[in-house]
């Protein structure tokens, strides 16, 4: 495939349905790639070891690690982080949820929380209380909001079937 | 008794006692809340911390020619060229915790000091730089632990060695019918914000300094750079509205700021320096490794005679951080003869730190363990040990308490657990291979009070400003301060905009010790009901008003309307009368200093950025909140894991001014004392001094899948001995008594004692 001098330099990110051309190089992270070069602060960094679930984005709808993640990797991949999430301004339902059952304090592991939970949803993992605690673990929460996360997952599932009119 | 019984509580508002949805909640689920490194500014430039890989001695020779080859390397600062800084007096007269300056000498006092910065234009570059520095160390032997062999402890600098007392603890000792000794140890914890620490800062070319840092104490930190770099307070400003967690941690400002600042003076650019997971664990803010010794003795009918309390701390080399873990034993329990005191044991580490209810934490750990093991001495229900030896006055002080609603937490914990149905001997109650033990716990944290500022504006449009620069770092300061300016005011929740942690803001003092809701809360009630005060003296007194009404105590505000109390006329939406009055603003400062200081700059300096004036909330009461917390565990028994199957807590916070909130922080204690319990330990390379499980992986501290199902209930009622609206300390509560109700249950499920923190499954083996 041919590439202009530009492209070569650079990345191609499609971050929430838009493109970026970020030039940096082949060894960046994603999580730094949004960060740092695309100025998409939502994503955290907690560790920057594939530890705390802090960076979790969706990539073609799956959970991943940002910072387990090279940017080149996604290249061309549809990337949603939590700036992607509400739609025209109206918060999705597990974004929702988490205000509802207060599923945060300092709100630092909120944005990947979500974007797990999102994922964790469509994976059909919230049948049970101790299915959605399993699959959410990857996830820290230092302030410890674990039970009202797991509060909001089941009313956010139970929101998702109903507006989806699909059951389980 | 249910956990929303404070709504039913008389409140003097609308909103303050509601269960409402945080302010800065929005902000939080959309990725829009600005913690501190997500500032673009033009120019920045990335700095990247080269740390020593030996724990004692001196730094030869650094050899930094690898490590400039690499591509986008603009600098690296090493002891031989680094700005000379000053040094900032520490608390309680200053504002750090350490006097450690990073990059002023060759000395290297502990294992993952900094020794060399080095600058890049990205972080990638900086950090490939870093790894080519190559450091000769002459490396000297070093203490790495509590439990080294070369370890000495030694008496506190400047405190008596006897240490502190009330009555004749040695004869009361001689004297009691029964005995109960044990040492309990605590490992090093880290408080482990899942914010990591990072700085951005810039200098103007007038010299001004910029610094986006996370922060509990603003103030503190401006003090702290205006100390270290010599330049006045005005020049400073540190920005953080909000905070990724603190936990102690964040109180006070870190190497990594000094040398952001540093840095961007150095290089005329804006510097951002992020710490590095592993770097969070090996250069700050470590609650030391702790000894606990204590002695009860008691009468055969379990009257508590005396109370020995023995504590041994880790301290750095250079500063003498103590935590003591008596403060509890001194008001938990009415007994006439206490004694404590504490050694301190100098280690090659950074300066210890405070970890959440730092004190209480382990304090509560040891002597709720111990009133445990000696009910099972006299064969008596712990609850019943603890009620036989009620407090009903401070033994300590022997002042009244203001509220003491302890007795009530014991029944409501108790009677949610179902604590009746507990059978009392050991391993006596089963579910399979599974031991089930039930244990409980009590726990104080006290009030302690500073004064604070705020600034109230009305804006032409009727919508209300509260500025402070206190912080909010996950308690929910936002919210309350809407809810206090709302009611106080009159006006909806949803018209009050509050901003925070900036401190160009006026001033407070620092998030920590639990104080910043009660004295903020107070604050901002006083301010904005002098702003209600000028509105209605216009709706009273102007040409422009519409009312007839001559005194500003004849009207009403409510829904942001003004209206005559006596309905001689319609109610007016404040914008409306704004206009009417040809005001665009009403805008009020005011402080809670005491009268006689609150004109002077120089004590309310001191007021906010020192501890000269936190102090207990009381001159006439003692202010504590209280818990009783209750656990079961279940316990493998033949593998020794323990999980936790529920917890109960009981609460005395005097009045909640947001349940909903508060409870979610008396969870997260609970939540970080089943860590403390179960789950953390640093570890430490003795051969080097080293912090082997320098990250979350190794780490362990609780995930979803560790924790149960909470039930938290409120006991308390308004306290206004505590503070102007009625709240008690919320914060660290939930910590305290929540890791030795868990050991406490472990040793009901299995018979086994474990004394050292955490109980891991080898320790029950
Ligand atoms: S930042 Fe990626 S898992 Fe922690
Ligand atoms: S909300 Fe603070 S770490 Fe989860």
């Amino acid at each position: 495939m041919a590439k202009s001098a530009i492209a070569d330099a650079g990345i191609r990110l499609c971050i929430n349905g838009s493109e970026h051309l970020l030039q940096i190089e082949p060894r960046v992270t994603l999580l730094d790639a949004l960060r740092e070069y695309a100025h998409l602060f939502g994503t955290k960094k907690g560790c920057d070891q594939g530890q705390c679930g802090a960076c979790t984005v969706h990539v073609d709808g799956r959970r991943v690690l940002a910072c387990l993640t090279l940017a080149s990797q996604v290249e061309g991949l549809a990337i949603t982080t939590i700036e992607g999430l509400a739609v025209n301004g109206s918060l999705h339902a597990v974004q929702e949820a988490f205000i509802r059952h207060d599923a945060f304090q300092c709100g630092y592991c909120t944005s990947g929380q979500i974007m797990s939970a999102v994922a964790c949803i469509n994976e059909g993992r919230t049948g049970s209380d101790t299915s959605i605690r399993e699959y959410m673990s990857g996830n820290l929460c230092r302030c410890g909001a674990y039970p009202h996360i797991v509060a909001a997952v089941r009313d956010a599932a139970q929101a998702m079937d109903l507006g989806e009119g699909r059951g389980r | 008794m249910s956990t929303t019984s404070s709504e039913s509580l008389k409140s003097n508002g609308a909103f303050l006692g509601r269960r409402i949805a945080r302010a800065d909640g929005v902000a939080k689920v959309t990725g829009r809340a600005d913690y501190a490194l997500e500032h673009d500014l033009a120019d920045i430039v990335h700095a990247v911390i080269v740390e020593s890989i030996v724990p004692s001695g001196r730094i030869g020779k650094i050899d930094l020619a690898a490590a400039q080859t690499i591509p986008g390397v603009l600098r690296i600062l090493t002891h031989a060229d680094a700005l000379p800084l000053k040094s900032c007096p520490m608390v309680p007269a200053g504002s750090v915790m350490e006097s450690f300056l990073p990059l002023q000498d060759d000395r290297i006092r502990y294992n993952g000091q900094p020794i060399a910065l080095v600058v890049a234009d990205s972080f990638d570059h900086a950090i490939e730089a870093a790894g080519g520095v190559r450091v000769d160390y002459q490396a000297e032997p070093a203490v790495a632990d509590i439990d080294d062999p070369t370890a000495r402890p030694i008496d506190v600098p400047g405190a008596p060695s006897s240490g502190m007392g009330r009555g004749d603890a040695k004869g009361a000792l001689a004297a009691a019918a029964v005995r109960m000794e044990a040492t309990y140890t605590t490992p090093r914890e880290y408080s482990c914000p899942m914010e990591p620490l990072g700085t951005i800062a810039a200098w103007g070319t007038d010299g001004d300094l910029t610094v986006w840092m996370p922060s509990q104490w603003a103030e503190g930190a401006r003090r702290a750079f205006s100390e270290w770099f010599a330049i006045p307070m005005e020049k400073v400003r540190v920005i953080s509205p909000f905070v990724g967690g603190g936990f102690g941690v964040k109180v006070t400002a870190h190497a990594d700021a000094l040398l952001a600042a540093m840095a961007a003076r150095e290089m005329r650019r804006p510097v951002k320096l992020a710490l590095s997971r592993p770097q969070n664990f090996t250069g700050n803010g470590l609650r030391p490794a702790i000894r606990q010794n204590l002695t009860l003795g008691a009468s055969e009918d379990g009257k508590l005679q005396v109370i020995i309390h023995e504590n041994t701390s880790e301290t750095s080399v250079d500063d003498d951080y103590v935590e003591g873990g008596a403060a509890t034993a001194r008001v938990m329990y009415a007994v006439p003869n206490l004694s404590s005191s504490q050694k301190l044991v100098r280690v090659n580490s950074f300066t210890p730190s405070w970890k959440r209810a730092p004190g209480e934490a382990i304090g509560a750990y040891a002597l709720e363990s111990a009133m445990d093991e000696l009910a099972y001495k006299l064969k008596l229900d712990p609850i019943e040990l603890r009620l036989r030896n009620y407090a009903s006055q401070d033994p300590e002080s022997a002042k009244p308490w203001s509220t003491r609603r302890l007795r009530e937490a014991y029944d409501a914990g108790a009677r949610a657990f179902g604590w009746e149905r507990r059978s009392p001997e050991p391993r006596s109650m089963r579910d399979g291979h599974e031991l089930i033990g039930w244990g409980m716990a009590g726990g104080a944290f006290p009030n302690v009070h500073t004064p604070g500022e705020a600034r109230v504006t009305i804006a032409a449009d009727g919508s209300v400003d509260v500025a402070s620069s206190g912080a909010d770092i996950g308690g929910g300061t936002y919210t309350i301060l809407a809810q206090t300016a709302a009611d106080a005011l009159g006006v909806p929740f949803e018209q009050v905009r509050v901003r925070l942690g900036d401190t160009s803001l006026p001033r407070a003092p620092v998030a920590g010790v639990s104080q910043i809701a009660n004295l903020l809360t107070g604050a901002v009630d006083k301010t904005a009901r002098a702003a209600r005060e000028e509105l209605l003296t216009l709706a009273s007194s102007h040409a422009g008003s519409p009312f007839k009404a001559k005194r500003a105590n004849d009207f009403t505000i409510k829904d942001g309307k003004i209206a005559p109390t006596d309905g001689s006329a319609e109610a007016v939406m404040i914008s409306e009368f704004m206009r009417m009055v040809g005001r665009d603003r009403i805008e009020v400062t005011r402080n809670t200093m005491p009268a006689d200081k609150a004109s002077s700059e120089s004590e309310q300096r001191d007021a906010y950025d020192s501890f000269k004036y936190m102090g207990p909330s009381s001159a006439t009461h003692a202010t504590y909140a209280w818990c009783a917390q209750f656990v079961e565990v279940r316990v493998d028994e033949d593998y020794g894991t323990v999980r936790v199957r529920r917890m109960v807590g009981a609460f005395d916070c005097g009045r909640l001014y947001n349940p909903k909130l508060a409870e979610s922080q008396w969870k997260g204690g609970m939540i970080m004392g089943m860590g403390e319990a179960l789950l953390e330990a640093i570890h430490i390379d003795r051969r080097y001094a080293r912090i082997t499980n320098n990250n979350l992986a190794e780490y362990v501290v609780p995930v979803n899948a560790d924790v149960p199902d909470i039930e938290v209930i409120s006991v308390g009622e308004p306290d206004f001995h505590a503070s102007a609206l009625g709240g008690k300390t919320v914060g660290e509560i939930g910590v305290v008594g929540a890791a030795a109700a868990i050991a406490n249950a472990v040793f009901h499920a299995t018979g086994k004692r474990v004394r050292d923190l955490p109980i891991t499954m080898e320790k029950l083996m």
